[in-house]
């Protein structure tokens, strides 16, 4: 898949292994989307935003914010979205108080944990199918940066899951819109973004497979904090034995080829592995990971295709 | 400083938290080891282990099996216990079960419990369920005293109070007297039926229903029902395991990566378990990337130049050899950098915590040679 294939879908759902870089390639996708014209949002569904701070803004919260010319972003809460579905749903705001504002409905949310994945889905669906200004979409494209794996699946699966217990009422009725996006090769993406290290390898793995298996159209696999290898084995014998004097080269040497050489072992195992183009970020040493460091990893991701 | 085994000494329930991927199981694990050696009977719970570590230290299915680790294995690392190490896998929907099984009055009413669709569903799928099983795991292997330490790996929880807390969360959930008083005319009728939606009481639950069907009110009537009666007993044992972590028998080692949001992560982590009168026991910063200039020697281009020469190695390549030593050595010297000033800031925020730092291994830990050798730098220099 290109790039720009990739860049004008509707929905790119970003997901993978805890700290593998999910916010990070959000980011840098939006970025170099934002660059090409598109007006983008980036929701953020995650205990913590990330994507304002990237550059240097505070954070959106839940109202949606411009961070650069055509990029924004919003935090995507389950209260904030609850209230903003039922409304929807519902339509007169003292129903809607009496049903949720009371401690019964919050012990509902509590007791259908999918209820908040529900809405929060339902809220970055609207904004990628339904939101509309002077009858046009007012989005070009969304990016979900989604919860990590376990969860990040529970959320995609949502409206499958939900559909096999209720099939009546006007939620059962979204969830089919929900899911028939979700489905839709020319509409959606769903990436992974994973590490060259054992756990998030295998983790990327299962996950690759369990999204194919539902039927989510495969993105490509960002295989992040990618480290090249720099020396030939015979420069890295010759330094690490070079004496007192290369002690220290030697050594910082000897590391980065360590890293490199997990990093084309995972490289291949994934590729192996994973039915989905595989595209290497390198790791990038910055000082702070900033507005800075996001141009380097979209401009590698622009790059790499 | 006091190696951590010092510090540990006496404890016979070790909690090793922080968040994701900072490497709590390995940690766990090293820890178990450490105490087998030092003449306990030691168990590692661990929650989702990296695969070749579960093969190598022979566990192969989850299961809520209890292993031990082969003598043979130790041999193998060179390394002879004077207690035994034995490890476990949690299995959620084990223990929950079991747990329920435990505490319902009658087998009928547990039977109906894990026949309910809706908890199927919500045991193994709700927030937090991980952590509170953990926890009662790590209470039921303590009380038995099959072993005289339990060290107890967690999961990948971003948030302390969601580990804290997480018990009494789902109590709640369990047991809500306003739902109870919403579901009430259901639960008394034992069935859902439309006449009640109709009742002028049922607004909530007619705007509710509209909203998810009302199959699921159903199946929520149902779960409730099930499990009355038994939710005393749930509390009760969730007050002991709670009064377990807390007491003097049980420590908490919090573990990060010297990245900065982790570190921020672990001092919300360090906060939440002082609110709750829990003292961290002692920090351990993970994988932190060592400085290669403290071997000394040039680290600037013309002086790398002039030492590859007297070093006879030719300066070849594109670019050339130097250059990209120096290259890497300057990468190398600012991640370490970094590192150690996110490590001095915790260990001056976190004064007084005992604070050990493991290097970034060239390697993933795999094995029991790789967990010895964290252990390494568990001693009395605190890995400096
Ligand atoms: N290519 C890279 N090179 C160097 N560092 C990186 C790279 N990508 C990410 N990082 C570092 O990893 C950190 C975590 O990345 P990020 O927040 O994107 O992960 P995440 O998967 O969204 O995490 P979470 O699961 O907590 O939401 C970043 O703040 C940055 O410091
Ligand atoms: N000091 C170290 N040097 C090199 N690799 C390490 C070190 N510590 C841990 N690792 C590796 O890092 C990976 C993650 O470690 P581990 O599984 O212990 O983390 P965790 O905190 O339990 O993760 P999770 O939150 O996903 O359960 C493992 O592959 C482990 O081998
Ligand atoms: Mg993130
Ligand atoms: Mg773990």
């Amino acid at each position: 898949m290109s790039e720009s294939a990739l860049l004008s879908r509707r929905l790119v759902v970003v997901t993978g292994k805890g700290g593998t870089g999910k916010s990070t390639v959000s980011a840098a996708l939006a970025l170099a989307a934002a660059r090409r014209g598109k007006k983008v949002l980036v929701c953020e569904v995650v205990a913590r935003e990330r994507v304002a701070d990237f550059f240097g803004k505070p954070p959106s919260g839940t109202r949606i914010r411009e961070l650069l010319p055509n990029l924004y972003s919003v935090h995507v809460r389950p209260r904030e979205a609850m209230r903003e579905y039922a409304l929807m749903t519902i339509k007169f705001e003292t129903l809607y108080k009496i049903a949720f504002e009371n401690p019964a409905a919050r012990y509902f949310l509590a007791a259908a944990p999918s209820l908040a994945e529900i809405v929060m889905l339902g809220k970055v669906w609207w904004h990628a199918a339904h939101d509309t200004e002077r009858g046009r979409l007012r989005w070009d494209l969304v990016i979900l940066d989604a919860p990590a794996t376990g969860h990040g699946l529970t959320f995609l699966t949502v409206p499958e899951v939900f559909l096999r217990l209720v099939n009546e009422g006007p939620l059962a009725r979204d969830m089919h819109g929900m899911q028939s996006l979700l489905a839709d090769p020319k509409q959606c993406s769903v990436c992974v973004v994973t590490l060259p290290e054992e756990m998030p390898a295998n983790e990327a793995i299962e996950l690759d497979a369990a999204l194919r298996q539902h039927g989510f159209p495969p993105g490509p696999l960002f295989l992040n904090a990618y480290f090249a290898s720099r020396f030939t084995p015979q420069e890295l014998a010759q330094v690490t034995r070079g004496g007192p004097l290369l002690l220290a080269a030697g050594e910082a040497a000897d590391n980065h080829e360590s890293r490199a050489a997990l990093s084309a072992h995972y490289e291949g195992v994934l590729r192996n592995a994973v039915q989905r183009p595989i595209l290497p970020v390198p790791f990038f040493f910055e000082r702070s990971f900033g507005a800075q460091a996001i141009d380097k990893v979209a401009h590698a991701i622009e790059s790499a295709l | 400083m006091k190696p951590l085994l010092e510090v540990l000494r006496g404890r016979r329930v070790i909690c090793c938290v922080g968040s994701g991927g900072v490497g709590k199981t390995t940690t766990a694990a090293a820890i178990a080891l450490r105490e087998a050696m030092d003449g306990k009977r030691t168990l590692v719970l661990t929650i989702d282990p990296a695969r070749r570590l579960a093969n190598s230290l022979g566990l192969h299915e989850m299961g809520n099996e209890e292993t031990r680790i082969d003598p043979a294995m130790f041999a193998n690392a060179g390394l002879t216990p004077r207690g035994e190490m034995w490890a476990m896998m949690l299995d959620l929907k084990h223990t929950w079960d079991e747990l329920v099984r435990r505490q319902a009055r009658t087998p009928q009413q547990a039977e109906a419990i894990l026949a309910n669709k809706l908890y199927q569903t919500l045991s193994t799928a709700m927030a937090g369920s991980l952590e509170y099983m953990a926890m009662e795991k790590v209470y039921e292997v303590h009380s038995s005293r099959r072993f005289d330490v339990v060290v107890l790996d967690t999961p990948p929880t971003s948030n302390a109070l969601d580990f804290l807390h997480a018990a009494s969360r789902i109590l709640d959930v369990l047991d809500n007297n306003a739902m109870k008083l919403v579901l009430g005319p259901m639960m008394k009728a034992g069935k859902f039926g439309l006449k009640l939606l109709a009742a002028p009481s049922g607004l909530v639950l007619r705007t509710l229903a509209r909203f998810t069907g009302s199959d699921f009110l159903r199946d929520l009537t149902g779960f409730m029902m099930a499990f009355e009666g038994m939710y005393e007993g749930f509390k009760d044992r969730a007050t002991r395991v709670k009064a377990l972590l807390t007491s003097r028998d049980a420590a908490f080692v919090l573990v990060t990566s010297p990245q900065p949001l982790t570190i921020q992560e672990a001092l919300f982590f360090h906060k939440a378990l002082a609110d709750d009168g829990i003292q961290t026991a002692a920090v351990i910063v993970n994988r932190v990337q060592r400085d290669p200039r403290r071997h000394g020697g040039p680290d600037n281009l013309p002086a790398l130049r002039e030492a590859l020469q007297l070093a006879q190695i030719k300066d070849a390549g594109a670019p050339p050899l130097s250059d990209r030593l120096c290259q890497t050595l300057t990468d190398q010297a600012a991640l370490a950098d970094l590192d150690r000033r996110e490590v001095e800031r915790l260990r001056t925020t976190l004064h007084g915590v005992p604070l050990f730092s493991v290097p970034r291994l060239r390697k993933d830990v795999h094995d029991l040679a790789g967990l010895w050798q964290i252990d390494g730098y568990l001693g009395e220099n605190g890995g400096d």
